[in-house]
């Protein structure tokens, strides 16, 4: 590979193997994003559904936001956004993982330390919640938010 | 003599058209050095997920390969493999290599980074793009090369079709989401939903206005219903097609500050990117005779192995 190629191989026209292949491949590949699409999901990555917003939630649906929010030894409670720079995961990834979480609070655990490794020096945490805030849809328009809590996790010292 | 062309001869025309191999020249050198952007600003976390082991569900991919769990020796190691090999790769130095190594590393990468239950769909054509640019081989006279090759016709092909088929499939998933119902999404309170979970810049200013949002989603829909047309439009119809696109990225991006930029490089696998060389290579000259130094007789330093035949 290191070597060089003289110019004339690489435009010499394909031959049967190389179109075979080459067309093979191509259908295979629309073959594997079409099946994605019509019948698989997420675990299919690359090939699965392209399923971003690609939902129908009604004109009275509810709307949750997923979030974090900490008690420091000092007692101020505050929100923890999740994102990697923040608390090292992203609200998504503990979207996912919300049957897990309340199922064993202690997952919080990740964040807990994610924060604390990234604000050295601060206060430390107490108490984590997994929260939610619910807004709910009237007629397509936004109306109230409440805030439902799903785990709560004390940190051991 | 030649035979009149057939059926099956248009057919491989089509997958693989002839084009100058330059173009997959500076693709290469865009895509691959996009990777490295990529791996920093938007496929960003592997590194730091991978210190959450018990979060971690592999998906299909890691478990067809058997691939390990991710730890951070993975993932760091991942990184700087990326690094390495992106930079090999965008130079278009021992490119099948070198790119197979950039497919199959950033592969990975973007599966630990797709593992921890969120799942982006952004990435379709740029991972089909890095695994079919290798197939082109060597360009010899890189970013110069005049070449004809229906192997860079291909390639560019595969990635075309990725680029339209991350829309037109997003019509077929919106379809499927609603029981199969071609007026369920577009009818739906699905932007106001979006706007709600990611209030951003345009959008909240938008929530006053339930019907405009889906006068938005109906002509989202359409668009991607129809995109499959962009496969067959040439010359200016494509630029205005490309300019739509464009302009439907820069619209999300205001609203929900929701971008695809992986599919958005991949759109220049539709450009006549080596009109740009020329370009790029006057303006130098022009920049350095300004700067006095016009007397040098080799504005562009020839690389050790570039082929001496090189006809441009």
């Amino acid at each position: 590979m290191c070597c060089n190629q003289p110019v004339s191989t690489t435009s010499r026209p394909l031959n049967r193997w190389a179109i075979g292949w080459r067309i093979a491949a191509t259908l295979l590949g629309i073959g594997l994003m079409v099946n994605g699409s019509v019948r698989m999901s997420d675990d299919v990555w690359p090939f699965g559904p392209m399923s971003q917003y690609a939902f129908s939630p009604a004109d009275d649906a509810t709307i949750v936001i997923t979030r974090v929010e900490g008690q420091f030894v000092d007692g101020r409670r505050a929100d923890l956004p999740l994102r990697v720079e923040v608390t090292g995961i992203s609200r998504a990834e503990i979207e996912a993982r919300i049957p897990q979480i309340q199922a064993d609070p202690s997952l919080l655990r990740g964040v807990a330390q994610g924060w604390e490794s990234r604000h050295p020096g601060g206060p430390a945490l107490q108490t984590l919640w997994l929260v939610q805030d619910e807004t709910h849809l009237v007629d397509g328009r936004k109306g109230p938010t409440r805030l439902v809590e799903l785990a709560s996790w004390t940190v051991p010292r | 003599m030649t035979r009149p062309a057939t059926v099956g001869d248009s057919i491989v025309n089509w997958f693989m058209p002839v084009v100058p191999q330059a173009r997959i020249a500076i693709l290469r050198t865009v895509i691959y050095l996009f990777v490295i952007i990529d791996m920093h600003l938007i496929v960003r976390d592997p590194i730091p997920l991978s210190r959450q082991p018990e979060l971690y569900s592999p998906l299909m991919v890691a478990r067809l390969f058997h691939l390990p769990t991710p730890s951070p020796a993975i993932t760091i190691t991942l990184y700087v493999v990326l690094w390495v090999s992106c930079l090999v790769a965008a130079a278009n130095r021992v490119p099948r290599l070198a790119g197979l190594v950039v497919a199959a590393a950033f592969t990975w990468w973007t599966s630990i980074g797709m593992g921890y239950g969120k799942v982006d769909h952004d990435h379709l054509a740029l991972m089909v793009a890095l695994w079919v640019l290798p197939t082109a081989g060597v360009v010899a006279g890189r970013w110069r090369d005049t070449e004809p090759s229906a192997r860079a016709g291909w390639a560019l092909k595969c990635i075309q079709i990725a680029v339209v088929s991350t829309y037109f499939l997003s019509a077929i998933t919106k379809i499927r989401s609603g029981g199969w119902s071609v007026t369920s999404w577009p009818n739906s309170a699905i932007l106001m939903w979006a706007i709600i979970r990611r209030p951003h810049g345009l959008g909240q200013y938008l929530m006053d206005y339930p019907m405009l949002l889906r006068g938005m989603q109906w002509m989202a829909f359409l668009a991607e219903l129809t995109s499959l047309v962009v496969l067959w439009l040439r010359g200016r119809a494509l630029l205005v097609a490309a300019l739509f696109w464009l302009s439907f990225h820069v619209f999300t991006v205001a609203i929900l500050y929701i971008h695809f930029a992986p599919t958005l490089v991949c759109w220049l696998a539709f450009a006549p990117l080596e009109r740009c060389a020329p370009r790029v290579r006057r303006v130098v000259a022009s920049r350095r005779e300004r700067a006095g130094r016009g007397a040098a007789r080799q504005p562009m330093p020839v690389g050790r192995d570039q082929a001496v035949d090189h006809r441009s």
